[in-house]
């Protein structure tokens, strides 16, 4: 091994606001994703929390119907295409898996350049619809026809919103599949991979073959709007469960391009705080190829009540169950790696295990949901809230800031302080539960979901949930203050404080420009071999 | 300092020339489908089904031949082939699964 002159850190490099917004390095990229994606959660989670508000009492409280309806469907649409959808790949997919494959960038430099403008052009669409016309959509983030065709309010900036993004999505998918394909370090087969990148090359292909689908939906809801043509109402012709198809054909998958890069962080944290080989690899590999497969196939699990016939619906019900299999191998073999591991819980760690509760509760909901006769009960009522928000927060937003306190010190080379991280997981994972589980019970008691009033037999279990947001966004703001004491005062983080063996941690913290100063070595026994861990 | 370019591909690139007269062979060939596309949109007049099935099936010909030829699908390695198969089976999939629901409501 050649002994090098470390070079400058990635962040030590050109200054000025200019030297950032069109750097190509891909991590500079990925912190351009990360500040606007906190930012747009930040907004999300405020109308989240007005939300909640108007839920205190039944009856009107803060804002009108119409407004709550806006107010709901401007949280969907943040939280699901500006937030969980780009976060985990954009922000850490972008800036680790070269890192991971030991290469220097990604394929297509200028394309994610592009891609991050897309998505802040997109952003800016999402947001113009607050000023413009007669105020942001109403009709849920799904725009469901034909409400979505009739509605005065600014659903046709909302969905042109959804269709750029899509755009964003899928060059970032395409980046990531040519990557992975053909910038692998030499002696990096498939299957030296880390879990993370297969996570993220599971992921690239739904955002690659699904996410054209949405786009032209969203653009035939344009059509229908600005020109009349009888595509989805049926009062000209249309067909309301067609666009349901095609909504669900792309957003069913798309819970998975949330929930697989997930899963590839919990891979990655869970066998570095067991300092332990994770068990089963190719299990874990080729079961997130299994979800992202199968996960095209369960789209109409989300249409039992839409009017779809019976024979299709008891097709999609049994489809919906194998989901569950490759996911279940996933959590098994994740609690298999920590028995008998050399267990250190640190903060990451919490927000994996944390994931591994929640998805858990999550998952098993979804059998409710997946469940014919059941689903007819729990349909469009909280139940379905509460699960989703199990699913999508309380895994893949876990699973984003364990990943955020995992890299932080290589992103930054700054530590932070764990005790006040672990206070603030306490208090969010606290005011996570206090605010969702009630979703479940009102749900199962028959309180509709959309509707900014409810009867007084739901009022104990929405004062709860209430309570429950403002614990969770002292938590999350907690949090978020703690890291950025770190990023201005913390103590400088060395090469490898969590004693990883990922090719991430082989380079210094942060990262030089171009990655490494040496060439990474690639541990012929796989990614996850971790005997002399402790000796680096 | 050592200068490391890690960004250096896998796999080697491979050439190959298609010749000018498989190539317009194949336009000729696209040519002659669309004439066939607007003929059984004339002639299957008393079936409006029929007409935009066959329609399909030469669009989705043309498609093919257009990916084989001219994106040189024909030339790539059979990985590639397949994953353009697997696409093509989601898509299958999908068309059934719609077929079912609107037969069966």
């Amino acid at each position: 091994m050649t002994t090098t002159i470390a070079q400058p850190s990635y962040l030590e490099g050109k200054k000025g606001l200019f030297s950032w917004i069109f750097t190509l390095d891909h991590k500079r990229i990925a912190l351009l994703y990360l500040y606007a994606i906190i930012a747009f959660f930040l907004v999300g989670m405020t109308l989240g929390l007005l939300m909640r508000l108007e839920l205190l009492n039944p009856g009107k409280d803060l804002v009108e119907p119409t407004t709550y309806n806006q107010i709901f469907t401007l949280h969907g649409v943040i939280m699901i295409f500006l937030f969980i959808i780009p976060s985990i790949p954009a922000v850490f997919g972008n800036f680790f898996l070269p890192l991971m494959l030991g290469t220097d960038d990604v394929a297509f430099p200028k394309l994610n350049l592009l891609s991050w403008w897309l998505y802040v052009l997109g952003a800016v669409f999402a947001l113009a619809t607050l000023v413009f016309g007669d105020g942001p959509a109403d009709t849920g983030w799904t725009f469901y026809a034909p409400y979505s065709v009739k509605t005065g309010t600014n659903v046709t900036m909302a969905v042109m919103a959804a269709f750029i993004l899509g755009f964003s999505s899928i060059l970032t998918g395409l980046n990531f599949i040519v990557t992975i394909h053909r910038l692998r370090t030499p002696g990096m087969g498939f299957n030296q991979m880390p879990l993370f990148a297969w996570g993220l090359y599971a992921t690239s292909w739904i955002q690659l073959l699904a996410t054209p689908v949405i786009g032209i939906t969203l653009l035939m809801i344009v059509a229908e709007r600005v020109f009349g043509i009888g595509l989805f109402d049926p009062s000209i012709g249309g067909d309301p469960v067609l666009y349901q198809h095609m909504f669900w054909i792309y957003s069913h998958p798309a819970v998975y391009i949330m929930a697989l890069p997930a899963m590839g962080i919990v891979s990655e944290i869970i066998p570095t705080f067991a300092q332990r080989t994770i068990f089963g690899y190719k299990a874990i590999a080729y079961s997130s190829m299994a979800i992202a497969f199968i996960g095209y196939f369960v789209w109409g699990h989300h249409m039992f009540t839409s009017g779809m016939s019976g024979p299709a619906a008891i097709i999609f019900s049994v489809l919906t169950f194998l989901v569950a299999i490759p996911t279940a191998i996933k959590v098994f073999n994740w609690v298999a790696t920590l028995y008998k591991g050399s267990i250190d819980v640190k903060p990451p760690l919490l927000y994996a295990l944390a994931f591994i509760f929640n998805f858990l509760i999550g998952g098993l909901t979804g059998l409710v949901n997946g469940a014919l006769a059941a689903d007819i009960h729990v349909h469009d009522t909280y139940f379905v809230v509460g699960h989703f928000h199990y699913v999508m927060f309380g895994g893949t937003g876990f699973a984003f800031f364990g990943a955020l306190h995992y890299w932080f010190p290589k992103i930054y080379g700054k530590l932070y302080n764990i005790r006040m991280a672990n206070i603030s997981f306490a208090i969010f994972f606290i005011g996570f539960q206090l605010l969702y589980f009630p979703m479940l019970v009102v749900g199962l008691m028959g309180m509709p979901r959309r509707y900014y009033d409810y009867l007084p037999q739901f009022h104990v279990p929405n004062v709860v949930s209430t309570v429950g947001s403002w614990i969770l966004a002292t938590g999350i703001l907690m949090m978020i203050a703690n890291l950025m004491v770190a990023y201005w005062k913390g103590k400088k983080a060395r090469k490898n404080p969590w004693h990883g063996i990922t090719l991430e941690w082989q380079t210094s913290s942060p990262p030089p420009l171009h990655n490494f100063d040496k060439m990474p070595e690639v541990n012929e026994k796989g990614p996850y071999h971790y005997k002399n861990a402790m000796d680096q | 300092m050592e200068n490391i370019n890690t960004h250096t591909p896998q796999v080697a690139v491979s050439q190959h020339i298609s010749s000018y007269k498989l190539l317009f062979t194949v336009f000729a060939g696209l040519i002659l489908l669309t004439i066939l596309t607007v003929l059984v949109s004339t002639t299957f007049t008393f079936s409006v089904s029929l007409a935009v099935a066959l329609a399909l099936m030469i669009a989705s010909t043309k498609a093919l031949l257009v990916a084989y030829y001219f994106m040189h699908l024909k030339y790539e390695p059979r990985f590639y082939k397949w994953m353009v198969i697997v696409v093509l089976a989601l898509f299958t999939f999908f068309v059934i699964m719609l077929t079912i629901d609107y037969f069966t409501r």
